[in-house]
């Protein structure tokens, strides 16, 4: 990029360059500045409760073995043979003891360990010419949890995850800790859309301004009642640590009142009570907001709406988790999960879930329009026309930078980090700073491992 | 050679989706019986007619006339396809799927496409249902018959972005109407056959 610095500064000040969103030198330094360092979500335990149980997930092109071993362990393995480079696993999901290459058929325990070398002794003349015993697939550089959230970080000197995630941790709970067993994920659906994966993760950590428009269609069939233009502008939005997200105002009442309101039933409910603490309660019970849409930096996002998903006035909340996994600066594939808590009652589940397919996924009808909205903006930033223009990403501030509504005192939101009830750009904009944080920073050295050499490390 | 695999999913495009669906407990279970009919068959005929005008009533998106195509105990599921090891028993992500319908979320989708605020069909695409080797099986009942068939869907939008093309296989299970003349559309399930879809929605029906 010939003018970095300045695009960086545009920036940081919430003028948004238009051509970042489809741009092949900003696409390939994100490769190496944000996805090679920031830690990105790849799956959850419960997509691999037993022993054996693996998914496949890539982190920009590299493929990942997310495995549990004998030993209940989580590993991230990197799908690479050691010894011709072949992929030894080319499912997306399943059970294994081991892992087999058909090109020469050197084998793998699931946890990662070499240990078939067909002719080892006739071919390397054993360990003095192979030292099998010490060989691993790689591992992912940086392999960490929080409430068995699985993440992956490319940088092995990455801070610890929950460090990361810093008080977003506060809000997560709400999406992923509904009772002591936490979350079940299915899933994910998964497709590819021609739009730059930062929209998705922008438009769900904070714009709250895009939904009363472009989702009319789900108020007017009385899919969701609450997206009315007037009734968004009284949630607020929040930005803790490294992420950030929406809520909708609830209507007056006692904690359980309104967790009934968004549909959970009394059982669910006592169970929040019981793991959430006093300030996550407050912020329902006392402050009433509700979480809906969330983003952590780079590209995961979260959703919670409770639409009616039956002919009668009850509503049912879901959970969605996505990440928008990028493949060019103008394609996204979306993977796409349904969470839910894993102690609720199972009509619970089932009638959650038509929740999520109504609304969100490959067939949601909030996701539908979202979409079309994303690969247009995309196509046109790909243009020279683009490079002209300086989007204006400032609501929420006057020119001098102060802010158009104070932020929420204490007293009224009970939440981490900073808050503002209405319509504005405060949670986009803190994403595109981290961003361009990571942008200006250029990549540490990476450690390179000689197979079956000496075993020693050297530096690139 | 008589596999395990073999079992737990018949040749064609049928298997234990919606039964194995936790939405699909409403859904007939009529399963296809023996082999396909002859193409002569006056049951085959009127199955592959009746599939020929329902895909002219989806390239045209006249949703609510297709709405009166399905029975109201329909169930309509699209399951998520994904790539297992040879012999692992199953080929879609457990408890999930792309659509798992019953007769009032498809009449909900149907309902939004009718508001002026579906933006995503909004120009229209231009959609062309191709539907293709078509066979059709008895069941136990015979009301019922149960029907095989390939679709390929072009979906082109705009004048910039390369069109869409999915590509599926169906099972249908048709009931007679009450007066004997036509099908209602009873269980469709929808084998799409990537697991990545690149299309950038389903705001389609196949």
């Amino acid at each position: 990029m010939t003018d970095q610095s300045s695009l960086l500064e545009d920036v940081r000040r919430g003028m948004i360059p238009a051509h970042i969103y489809n741009d092949e030198e900003v696409f390939r330094l994100e490769s190496e500045r944000v996805f090679g360092r920031a830690w990105v979500f790849v799956g959850h335990e419960s997509e691999i409760p037993q022993p054996g149980d693996y998914v496949v997930r890539r982190v920009q092109e590299d493929s990942f073995i997310v495995s549990r071993g004998e030993d209940h362990r989580i590993r991230a393995l990197f799908n690479m043979c050691l010894h011709r480079g072949m992929q030894v696993c080319r499912a997306e999901m399943g059970n294994a003891s081991h892992f087999r290459c058909p090109y020469h058929g050197w084998s793998y325990r699931n946890d990662g360990r070499l240990v078939g070398l067909p002719f080892h002794k006739e071919a390397y003349g054993g360990e003095a010419g192979f030292r099998r015993k010490s060989q691993t697939l790689l591992p992912a550089p940086a392999l960490d949890t929080y409430n068995g959230l699985i993440f992956i970080s490319m940088d092995p000197d990455a801070p610890p995850l929950r460090e990361y995630l810093g008080d977003f941790a506060f809000y997560l709970d709400y999406y992923t800790k509904q009772s002591p067993s936490g979350i079940e994920l299915r899933g994910p659906q998964r497709w590819r859309i021609k739009a730059n994966w930062k929209i998705g993760a922008e438009n769900f950590a904070g714009d709250m301004y895009h939904t009363p428009q472009t989702h009319t269609s789900v108020v007017e069939i009385g899919l969701f009642r609450e997206p009315k233009a007037e009734k968004r502008k009284d949630g607020c939005t929040y930005w803790a640590g490294n992420g950030g997200g929406t809520t909708y105002k609830l209507p007056p009442g006692t904690l359980e009142e309104r967790l009934r309101y968004v549909g959970y039933p009394d059982e669910m409910i006592e169970r929040m009570t019981r793991v959430w603490t006093q300030e996550q309660l407050d912020v329902v019970g006392r402050d009433g907001f509700m979480v809906s849409a969330a983003s952590v930096f780079p590209n995961m996002s979260f959703v919670h709406n409770w639409p009616r998903v039956e002919d009668s006035d009850d509503v049912l909340p879901f959970i969605s988790i996505r990440t928008w996994q990028p493949v060019g600066p103008d394609e996204t594939e979306v993977l796409s999960w349904f969470a839910v808590d894993a102690e609720a009652p199972e009509e619970f589940k089932a009638l959650s879930y038509k929740a999520y397919l109504m609304c969100f996924g490959s067939t949601g009808m909030f996701e539908q329009d979202d979409v079309e909205n994303w690969v247009s903006l995309t196509n046109t930033a790909g243009g020279s026309m683009a490079r002209r223009l300086l989007l204006n990403s400032r609501m929420g501030l006057l020119e001098d930078d102060a802010t158009v509504v104070p932020p929420l005192p204490s007293e009224q939101f009970s939440g981490p980090g900073e808050a503002y009830v209405g319509y504005g750009e405060y949670n986009q904009r803190h994403l595109l700073r981290r961003w361009a944080d990571h942008m200006e920073r250029p990549p540490g050295t990476a450690e390179q491992i000689r197979v079956g050499g000496d075993g020693s490390a050297v530096t690139a | 050679m008589t596999s395990a695999r073999a079992q737990w999913r018949p040749t064609g495009n049928g298997g234990p989706y919606s039964a194995e669906s936790a939405l699909g407990g409403h859904a007939p279970r009529l399963q296809r019986t023996g082999r396909s009919l002859p193409f002569s068959d006056e049951r085959h005929l009127s199955a592959h007619h009746w599939l020929v005008e329902e895909s002219y009533v989806l390239d045209a998106q006249h949703y609510d006339e297709w709405l009166d195509l399905l029975a109201e105990d329909i169930h309509y599921l699209m399951p998520v396809r994904v790539s297992t090891a040879l012999g692992a028993g199953y080929d879609s992500a457990p408890g999930m799927a792309h659509f798992d319908e019953n007769k009032y979320s498809l009449s909900r989708r149907v309902a939004r496409f009718a508001t002026e605020h579906a933006w995503t069909e909004d120009p229209p695409s231009r959609l062309r249902h191709y539907v293709t080797n078509v066979r059709t099986f008895a069941t136990d009942d015979p009301g019922h018959i149960v029907v095989d068939s390939a679709v390929l869907l072009y979906r082109s939008r705009g004048d910039v972005r390369e069109a869409a093309v999915i590509s599926a296989g169906r099972e249908d299970l048709l009931r007679r109407t009450p007066d004997g003349e036509g099908w209602l559309l009873a269980r469709r399930t929808i084998l799409v056959d990537d697991s990545v879809l690149r299309t950038q929605n389903l705001a389609i029906f196949l």
